[in-house]
């Protein structure tokens, strides 16, 4: 990299940004200009300075959701990740059966989300669902409308059948990406099937799975249409998360001015997550690259 | 000469923006409403905060237009623009400014001082 950069083809992005700017800047400016005033209606509005802020920063009912947000991400992580390469290392390498079950594990990736929540409300009902009737049939007693414990784990369930697949792509992606040279060496050395996948395997997977790791972690950051449809934010508000919670504060309540400054903070967190992610693409594909 | 436009434009912007603010009898309401009974809320800082934002970024047009760069390997270990680092310095500043109001509890301006010492560290390190 030793020619100076040219940046004038970014002027052709101007046309984009005209729209963008009506579509999603216009409207960021009407929630910051929310997050600093208050209203008792009718469109009059006088300036309350940073006092949301400072209610959103000290509210309980924010912290908690903030805390089961993290707490949903990092579960979903811990189980779909090693989930998906196993069932990524199973997989066959090539033929008829490796199509056939790339296009299975497809399936799940391809519905949309307030299907997949309809599916497994309805799974999950005592009354007529397959789960929920079994369980209580065999004299477990199951209800996600009124246990948090049974809700939460049919939303993790619920994920992990939605998005596991997602990451067993990708690493059967960066599977299929290393070269027959690697194995040979590595039976040349009698290495154990641990050490091929330690020494091996992982190392050449570290690209994709990083992406896999950061877009879960994105995904189920900003998630809202599963539990909303499964649970609603309840039992109580044990599975509301950080945007069903912002939902409830700015539609359900209409406190525009606390709505307001809390999706301004969610912005900035998803702002910086989406930072980290298109840094560590933009610094894998010059790895790629030869030197 | 476009860069001149440009900056005159700006400046009638600003004074637009000023203009609009209400006024009573001891002077300009900073905080007043620019557009009484409008729907959006605009307030004059609220204004100044994204003209001054929308300047950074002609600025910054501007100085990679007539100081062409190659990206550099700072602090971080990832290659930077000018622009990059821009967008570090204002992101980070947001947090700092929320850091603050959140632990501080002190006049919300100390954060500015923060954010500046941060902007400079990054320009120059990162």
């Amino acid at each position: 990299m030793d020619k100076p950069v040219n940046q004038r083809a970014w002027f052709l992005v101007l046309p984009v940004f005209l729209l963008v700017a009506f579509s999603a800047i216009l409207p960021l400016m009407t929630v910051v200009n929310y997050a600093f005033n208050d209203t008792f209606g009718s469109n009059a509005f006088f300036w309350v300075g940073l006092e949301w802020f400072e209610e959103v920063l000290t509210s309980e009912r924010v912290h908690e959701a903030l805390l089961r947000q993290l707490l949903f991400s990092a579960i979903i992580l811990a189980i779909e990740i090693p989930l998906g390469i196993a069932v990524a290392l199973t997989l066959p390498k090539r033929g008829i059966g490796a199509s056939v079950c790339l296009v299975i594990l497809a399936l799940p990736l391809l519905i949309p989300w307030n299907v997949v929540g309809t599916i497994w409300q309805v799974f999950a009902r005592v009354d007529i669902g397959l789960l929920g009737a079994f369980l209580s049939q065999i004299g477990v007693d199951f209800n996600i409308g009124q246990d948090s414990i049974d809700a939460w784990v049919v939303l993790i369930v619920m994920d992990v059948w939605h998005w596991t697949s997602l990451v067993t792509l990708l690493a059967y992606a960066g599977l299929q990406a290393i070269p027959e040279a690697y194995y040979q060496a590595g039976r040349i050395d009698q290495a154990s099937r641990w050490a091929v996948f330690r020494y091996i395997e992982l190392p050449k997977m570290k690209g994709v799975l990083l992406i896999a790791i950061l877009l879960r972690f994105m995904d189920s950051f900003v998630i809202y249409t599963e539990p909303f449809v499964v649970t609603g934010g309840g039992p109580g508000s044990a599975t509301t998360f950080l945007s069903i919670d912002l939902v409830k504060m700015a539609i359900g309540q209409f406190d525009l001015g606390p709505a307001a400054a809390f999706s301004i903070m969610y912005f900035f967190v998803i702002l910086l997550i989406c930072w980290v992610f298109y840094t560590v693409m933009t610094n894998l594909d010059r790895q790629d690259l030869p030197e | 000469m476009g860069f001149g436009l440009v900056a005159l434009a700006m400046l009638a912007i600003l004074a637009a923006l000023i203009a609009a603010v209400p006024q009573d009898e001891d002077g300009f309401e900073w905080t007043g409403q620019l557009i009484e009974g409008g729907w959006m809320a605009w307030t004059f800082p609220v204004a100044l905060f994204f003209w001054t934002i929308a300047c950074l970024l002609l600025v910054f047009t501007f100085l990679a237009i007539r100081f062409p760069e190659t990206p550099r390997r700072g602090l971080l270990g990832i290659e930077t623009t000018r622009g990059d680092r821009l967008f570090i310095a204002l992101l980070g500043s947001a947090f700092i400014n929320l850091a603050w109001l959140g632990l501080a509890g002190m006049s919300q301006w100390g954060a500015l001082i923060v954010c500046l010492i941060f902007a400079a560290a990054v320009f120059r390190w990162v």
